[in-house]
């Protein structure tokens, strides 16, 4: 009997995502929110799914600010975009007249790859000019604290958690979207870090934009294919 | 797709060199398009702006187009198709990746 019923569900399988899958996949990152508040009700089950997620050797090194004052999600929202322009004037070397600074910027790149990536790089003018919001108006901003004592890899775990939460999040209908950029306030600036209490041992990792999407922003879509090598049976193969 | 040699270990690409930078490609169908521009608003990279309520995609060098595909999948008319994603070069190449897919069973 039990033989059965898992031929049977292994071949529903095939034919269909689970809902779980469904929520992975159809997951976008949400930019742009209704100002209508989220019921406090489901963020506190959002941090409940944060609260279970795995960690190294259990030891769950995060701490959770849950940012729904508009006036404070305004003011760090501003600090941001003063402090990427002040970075834009320094390291944008694609304005006119500005090529000069391009070498600079290369070895700069070259010992801070991760900040400097083109991605980043590329979006610090679009902040700067108010073409890319911060939080994009959501009403709810969790933001994630690692706590550095963490065994392993404390920075880890809270993505773990923050990926949890932002699934928990978007099978309640609701959208989200992850913000490091928050980190120039929240790790630069002493003013925030002592008005919000971020201090010894708990350090900045990143923050999550929670609220309700305008239109349906959630759906499959097309990505790149990642080669993947198999080893099986002394044989190696790459699939993608 | 190439392979990550010892000199792309300290060669940075020039970020507005569309020869060491290409970034993503969608398509816009403009007649399934209804102009509703929640496309534009969905783009992170400011690289879909709206010339008369209509989306376009910024050119060279200023697309800087992350392939995220927020813009199809908000898309209510299913206008936007995703064409090519982004290649980097030097220090940043884009190794070890296929053609692109939706989600396979």
């Amino acid at each position: 009997m039990a033989e059965k019923n898992r031929t049977e569900a292994l071949d529903r399988l095939k034919s269909e995502f689970t809902e779980t899958e469904k929520v992975i996949l159809n997951r976008r990152s949400v930019r742009q929110y209704k100002k209508e508040q989220v019921p406090e009700f489901m963020v506190r089950r959002i941090l409940e799914a944060g609260r279970f997620a795995p960690s190294s050797g259990n030891y769950q090194p995060w701490k959770f600010i849950v940012l729904r004052d508009a006036e404070i999600i305004k003011g760090i929202t501003e600090t941001v975009i003063s402090l990427c322009r002040m970075f834009r004037a320094m390291t944008d070397y694609r304005r006119k007249g500005y090529a000069w600074l391009r070498p600079l910027i290369k070895v700069m790149t070259r010992l801070r790859y991760n900040d400097l990536h083109p991605m980043p790089f590329t979006a610090i003018p679009l902040v700067a000019e108010g073409k890319l919001g911060l939080w994009h108006g959501a009403p709810t901003v969790i933001i994630i604290l690692k706590d550095i004592r963490g065994a392993a890899n404390p920075e880890l775990d809270c993505g773990i958690a923050g990926q949890n939460m932002v699934l928990a999040a978007h099978s309640m209908g609701l959208g989200t979207c992850w913000v490091a950029f928050s980190k120039l306030a929240l790790e630069y600036s002493p003013l925030w870090k002592r008005r919000l209490g971020i201090s010894y041992p708990y350090k900045f990792a990143t923050s999550l934009a929670i609220g309700w999407p305008v239109g349906n922003p959630d759906g499959m879509i097309t990505r790149q294919t990642h080669a993947v090598d198999w080893f099986e049976n002394g044989t190696v193969k790459t699939i993608s | 797709m190439g392979r990550f040699g010892f000199l792309d270990r300290f060669r940075i690409p020039t970020y507005n060199d569309p020869e060491q930078m290409q970034f993503g490609i969608v398509e816009i169908d403009y007649e399934k398009c209804t102009r509703c521009s929640l496309c534009a608003g969905a783009c992170p990279a400011g690289a879909l702006i709206l010339v008369d309520k209509q989306p376009r995609m910024r050119e060279v060098p200023e697309n800087e187009c992350a392939f995220c595909g927020d813009c199809a999948a908000i898309c209510p008319a299913g206008a936007i198709l995703m064409k090519s994603p982004y290649r980097f070069t030097r220090f940043y190449k884009t190794i070890d990746q296929g053609e692109s897919s939706p989600p396979r069973l």
